[in-house]
């Protein structure tokens, strides 16, 4: 090899300069010592002696990367002119309402300020970095909650990591469907929903970034087959099955005095009066009458000889039930059962009205699970053999048992069906708590095909399935403990 | 590889500030001309990765008060890198319980760029070696190994570790002679 050489004589260099300290080698030293002339490369050799180890320059890249990567966390740059805007929620009852957000959004506290009489003067608590500001009511200074003042026009949105996740969390702790999560045009993926202190929010999470002129395009096409749609076929718009404002299962209040018994409702409660129509020729008569109370309808008639008195047993969630179970009394119920504390999670008392209607006015404990999905008003139902009650609205309605209670001996103190988007409370009756047969109403997809599982289930007709003037097809059937259910479905929106 | 020129360099600092990320961009820039201006102040290796390791650190840290003067980066890195080696010098001595060691550094870091802008550029261009004279320069140089050593770990004859040693040091020294100075290159364009 013709290097051979060149390389022994080269290595004699290289071991040189980096021989033992305190061996001095010359340019000139080296040359001679190799005799021949490979000073060019002396240069090279004795700059590579301070090359670095090569597994140093990655490992201090890595060192730096995190520390950068720490540097980045602890130094968010703040530009000096952002400004920010924060919601600031007035409630009926703010440690209510804080519960409710930590269990329907997964909020956190972050400080609470008591005023002297134990309502909250200012509450701060953060959703996923979001802050928000609340606190009781306050009318003496005009700050109003959505309860007094019928509702709030605000709606809050948040921007959540998965819509239908948090969706799920918000009803299971409470909160009232208005629009259901759904794929929206403009790129996100959203649902609304109402708290129990009236206000609602918007749950979202973006699934594509769309451009104003891609939105316009949407919004266009929409309209256009909306359009054509209409003068193709001239089909009625598309109804959902649940007429606005109801839920699947609302009860029905067959009762004397209708009238009185709505200005009880308004002064006890603070139901709204959504309905009324009179008996032609007999004003003091109510044919039917539709009244609000938070998220939840009641529909009432005057009794009559067709249709006796059914009174109802109720369940009305409130959040002070000591307050609202003074006023029910005020305005002229009756005690029934004092408000007291109960160990199943919940403290409430019960009072009857003058048509006879029972009340159990309750709040949920901040933990309880067995109350925090109800609405406002939940029916409760009374049978002497409750389970079998509940075979048949499984059996009929597709009901689905979601909670029971049993005592020792075999008694059902308290169960718990779900129908559609509702829940139906029932217990055993004996002693104070007779069955009381109720009646309901139900809005199904499908009036005929549930009227056909009813009947095969055990019920008796009323009335077979019929379109009515109002805009709904509905049919009637008694169950075999006594109650009644209207089921209905909403086909078209008639204006009265 | 450095950045392209001085506009390039300015706006990799910009990002860096806003960004502390964007600094491994920085440091995979310098990191060269660092190491071989604190290497050759030290002369051992330990001290060397100590002080590299601080000069960076430093920078990062107190990149926010970087402000762009004209000057270019490496300088402010070098002024760093020679604080950080007169501390090291005066903790030494200290410890030495003498007034000054026997040897004190060149200290002054204007004094250098050029030589270390050489050596800077030929460590870089080790990189560029084919992998086994990389190996054989790394090992000889970096970690200090002898031929023999060489040998055995990398299963050749020692003959054969002086030939790649050998090929890789011809090639180092054309290319160094081949790189372009930067000193020596004129501005073409008026508007520049």
């Amino acid at each position: 090899m013709a290097n051979h050489t060149q390389s022994e004589q080269l290595d004699k260099i290289v071991s040189a300069l980096l021989g033992p300290p305190g061996a001095p080698v010359s340019r000139a030293d080296a040359a001679r010592q190799a005799d021949m002339n490979l000073a060019p490369v002396f240069e090279v050799v004795r700059d590579l002696r301070d090359l670095p180890r090569p597994d140093f320059k990655p490992r201090l890249k890595s060192d730096l990367e995190r520390r950068a990567k720490m540097a980045s966390a602890v130094a968010k740059p703040v530009p000096e002119t952002r400004v920010s805007a924060t919601p600031y929620l007035s409630v009926r009852d703010a440690s209510a309402a804080i519960e409710f957000y930590k269990k329907a959004f997964g909020a956190t506290e972050v400080m609470r300020f008591a005023q002297p009489g134990g309502r909250v003067g200012h509450a701060e608590i953060d959703i996923g970095g979001a802050r928000i500001f609340l606190a009781d009511e306050f009318p003496e200074i005009d700050f109003r909650s959505p309860e007094s003042l019928g509702g709030s026009p605000v709606r809050i949105h948040l921007d959540v990591p998965n819509v239908d996740e948090s969706a799920r969390r918000a009803i299971a702790a409470g909160a009232a469907v208005v629009r259901p999560v759904a794929d929206q045009f403009y790129g996100d993926r959203s649902g609304q929903f109402r708290d129990p202190f009236g206000y609602t929010w918007v749950l979202s999470t973006r699934k594509e970034d769309v451009s104003a002129a891609e939105m316009q395009r949407r919004i266009d096409d929409m309209s256009r087959q909306r359009g054509s749609s209409a003068e193709e076929s001239a089909a009625p718009p598309k109804v959902s099955f649940i007429r606005e404002g109801f839920h699947t299962v609302t009860p029905y209040l067959i009762i004397p005095h209708a009238a009185e018994w709505i200005d009880f409702v308004k002064r006890a409660f603070g139901a709204e009066e959504h309905f009324r129509a009179k008996r032609p020729g007999a004003e003091d008569v109510i044919m039917h009458a539709e009244v609000k109370i938070g998220d939840s309808m009641l529909e009432l008639a005057d009794a009559n000889p067709q249709f006796p008195a059914t009174p109802s047993t109720l369940l009305l969630r409130v959040s002070d039930p000591d307050a609202v179970y003074a006023r029910a009394l005020d305005a002229g119920a009756t005690v029934f059962d004092p408000v007291t504390d109960h160990d199943y999670g919940s403290r409430g008392g019960t009072v009857v009205d003058a048509s006879g209607n029972r009340w159990h006015i309750f709040a949920p404990t901040p933990d309880s699970r067995i109350f925090g999905a109800f609405g406002a008003i939940t029916p409760h139902l009374y049978a002497r053999q409750p389970v079998e009650l509940i075979h048949f609205i499984e059996a009929a309605f597709g009901g689905e048992e979601i909670y029971r209670a049993e005592m020792p001996g075999g008694g059902i103190p308290h169960a718990q069906v779900r129908i559609g988007d509702s829940i139906v409370a029932l217990a055993g009756g004996h002693g104070p708590y007779e069955p009381m047969p109720s009646t309901l109403h139900l809005y199904v997809p499908d009036t005929d095909a549930l009227y056909a599982r009813a009947l095969a289930a055990g019920a008796a007709s009323i009335q077979p399935p019929t379109d009515q003037p109002y805009g709904d097809r509905s049919a009637g059937v008694t169950d075999p403990f006594g109650n009644r259910w209207f089921i209905a479905t909403h086909t078209r929106d008639v204006a009265f | 590889m450095p950045p392209k020129d001085a506009h390039d360099e300015r706006l990799l600092i910009a990002a860096a500030q806003q960004d502390p990320a964007r600094f491994t961009e920085l440091y995979e820039a310098h990191f060269e001309r660092v190491y071989a201006f604190v290497a050759r102040r030290l002369r051992n290796r330990d001290d060397a990765e100590d002080v590299t390791a601080e000069v960076f650190r430093d920078a990062l840290a107190n990149l926010g008060k970087f402000e762009w003067r004209g000057a270019p980066f490496a300088a402010w890195l070098y002024r760093i890198a020679a604080n950080a080696i007169a501390d090291r010098w005066q903790r030494a001595a200290r410890e030495q319980a003498s007034p000054l060691p026997a040897d004190p550094p060149d200290d002054s870091a204007a004094a250098a760029p050029e030589e270390t802008e050489k050596r800077a550029r030929l460590f870089r261009l080790v990189g560029t070696l084919p992998a086994d004279q990389r190996r054989v320069i790394e090992m000889r140089f970096a970690e200090g190994k002898s031929i023999a050593e060489i040998a055995r770990e990398l299963r050749r004859s020692g003959g054969a570790v002086k030939q790649l040693q050998f090929r890789a040091i011809q090639a180092l020294r054309a290319a160094v002679e081949k790189a372009p100075r930067a000193k020596a290159k004129k501005p073409v364009s008026r508007h520049g």
